[in-house]
């Protein structure tokens, strides 16, 4: 059974912001099928550092950007407004999401069309923990763009879109902290870049809402015995909790410049 | 959409919370499941599957081409879903798109294994017949006849049949003259070769409704659940793949149990599903 985070401090350096002078291996991997330097020199269980702001465009209700490496997302939020006409009544809100590639957010232009089914996984993530009755009979757009794919895409466009609903004042249960694992062997590599994505073996992706510590979306790909499993899950949630802590100091931060 | 009353929800709500459903069966007890082998002879293979009202056919389709740059020694598999609008009215025109892109994304997601093709259930790269050069591209194809909740695992079980079923041609490679071109191939139209199946894994959607969860819910079942998560297992007990349906969040511990218990009835679903194929098998030699 997994544990809630606050009995397994067990500190992994997710989120630590890195010292790039390090070149040696985390002592974890001491086993002898570690071969394996990750192309920005961050330890296998470290996450690149994450970079909110809120307010990157001015004509929707909300938005956000977000930089964690080369990935570069920029989500903006739309309404509550008016639901489409040939929509039938409903006496809670709608949700839509989009989730888009410019033509040149990955090395070669326009492969971002193979990414069909991330609206739909945005959407599964963020309706869970938004209140949608608060909105009836309205519909609030989630457009996501993706400027720089450097992997891990949807993890950084799911978090991006929580912190724009955040700033377009939509009434959640928590803000949606994602992170995804990629398995290389046997080993387990937390935030993957583009690189390492295409070479892995496996993959879990988590986004959870760390406050009430429940799981909105989860998608897992290759070959995974349970204690792997268990072991990557646990990352992914400590992960998520630290970086739905970064999420909210932006926001914070957001809100006391308006004040002064 | 189900229609149902206040009542009926509540009673199929509390039949599961005391362990028995509406059609009498318990939590983790699958409908009857039947199988057909063989149902489209324009087809390399294929398999009809049955679950109460749940009619689904796979479709399995065999072509020449060339292996991938980045892949030179494995071949490639597609899979796409089609629901058809007798299942559904709401199926017709566009309609159907949205859920048949999850579906196949799903399928694709529990089937196919990693980037890398680590994990698949299909060994890539027996699909080979000259490496870098030439493979076959499989096309499994999934219709929807008859939807009454369950789609993601009836498919599932029918894609294993239906490979099972599958018989690809054996191909004589012509003496080679040149590194650079395209080898000459002969296929054969008499000698097949068939695919080694035991490592698909099967597919177990476990819907909470409550606080219970239950197997192969029906469509009722389904507009009444929290959220459903499907998880496929190989035989070995390894998780092959794994998706979250549904918008309500989960505790991770619960997601951990959910796991143990998929892994518990997926056991009895493969040897079910097995038996039922080997019959499906013996059925269409003899006619």
């Amino acid at each position: 059974m997994a544990a809630k985070p606050s009995t397994t401090t067990t500190a992994k350096a997710t989120y630590s912001p890195i010292d790039p002078t390090r070149k040696t291996r985390p002592p974890i991997f001491s086993g002898s099928d570690v071969d394996w330097l990750r192309p920005d020199s961050r330890g296998f269980h470290q996450c690149r550092p994450a970079f909110f702001r809120t307010g990157a465009v001015n004509s929707a209700s909300g938005s956000a950007y977000a930089e964690f490496g080369n990935t570069k997302v920029i989500v903006s939020v739309f309404g509550p407004r008016e639901s489409k006409k040939a929509m039938m009544y409903s006496n809670i809100g709608r949700l839509n999401c989009n989730v888009s590639y410019t033509t040149f957010a990955t090395p070669i232009r326009g492969q971002g069309s193979d990414h069909k089914d991330f609206s739909s996984m945005l959407h599964k993530a963020l309706e869970g923990a938004i209140i949608l009755e608060t909105f009836p009979k309205t519909t609030v757009d989630v457009f996501a763009l993706v400027l720089e794919s450097g992997g891990s895409d949807l993890p950084v466009v799911i978090s991006c879109a929580s912190v724009a609903l955040a700033d377009a004042g939509i009434m959640m249960y928590d803000l949606v902290a994602s992170v995804s694992v990629s398995c290389l062997g046997k080993n387990l590599l937390i935030d993957p870049v583009l690189e390492e994505e295409s070479y892995q073996d496996g993959s879990l992706m988590i986004a959870c809402m760390p406050s009430r510590y429940e799981v909105t979306q989860l998608t897992v790909t290759g070959e995974w015995s349970t204690p792997h499993f268990n072991e990557a899950m646990q990352l992914c949630l400590d992960a998520s909790a630290k970086l739905g802590k970064i999420m909210r100091s932006c926001l914070k931060e957001a809100a006391s410049d308006e004040q002064e | 959409m189900v229609g149902l009353s206040e009542g009926e929800k509540e009673f199929i709500k509390g039949g599961i919370a005391q362990d028995l459903r509406s059609d009498g069966r318990k939590r983790y007890t699958y409908r009857p499941i039947y199988v057909e082998t063989g149902v489209i002879p324009q087809a390399n293979g294929s398999a009809r599957v049955r679950m109460g009202s749940t009619d689904v056919i796979a479709s399995v389709k065999a072509e020449l081409g060339r292996p991938s740059a980045m892949q030179p020694d494995k071949g490639k598999v597609a899979i796409f879903v089609d629901c058809s609008p007798t299942a559904e009215p709401t199926f017709e025109g566009r309609g159907g798109e949205e859920l048949s892109a999850e579906l196949s994304s799903a399928l694709q997601r529990c089937l196919l294994g990693g980037k890398s093709g680590a994990g698949a259930g299909i060994d890539l790269s027996s699909l080979v017949v000259v490496e870098g050069k030439v493979c076959w591209d499989l096309y499994i194809d999934g219709l929807v006849i008859s939807s009454d909740g369950n789609l993601l695992d009836a498919l599932g079980a029918a894609i294993k049949a239906a490979l099972s079923n599958t018989g690809i041609p054996s191909v004589h490679v012509a003496a080679e003259a040149a590194s650079d071109e395209q080898p000459e191939v002969d296929i054969s139209d008499e000698e097949f070769l068939q695919f080694d199946t035991s490592g698909v894994p099967v597919i177990t959607t476990l819907t909470k409704v409550g606080k219970h969860y239950i197997v192969d819910a029906t469509l009722e079942e389904e507009s009444q659940m929290s959220s459903a998560v499907s998880i496929s297992i190989n035989r070995q007990g390894h998780i092959c793949g794994m998706i979250k349906r549904g918008g309500v969040g989960l505790d991770p511990s619960v997601i951990l149990d959910m796991i143990s218990v998929a892994n518990f009835v997926s056991r009895q679903l493969m040897d079910k599903l097995d038996s039922e194929i080997a019959a499906a098998e013996a059925d269409e030699e003899e006619s």
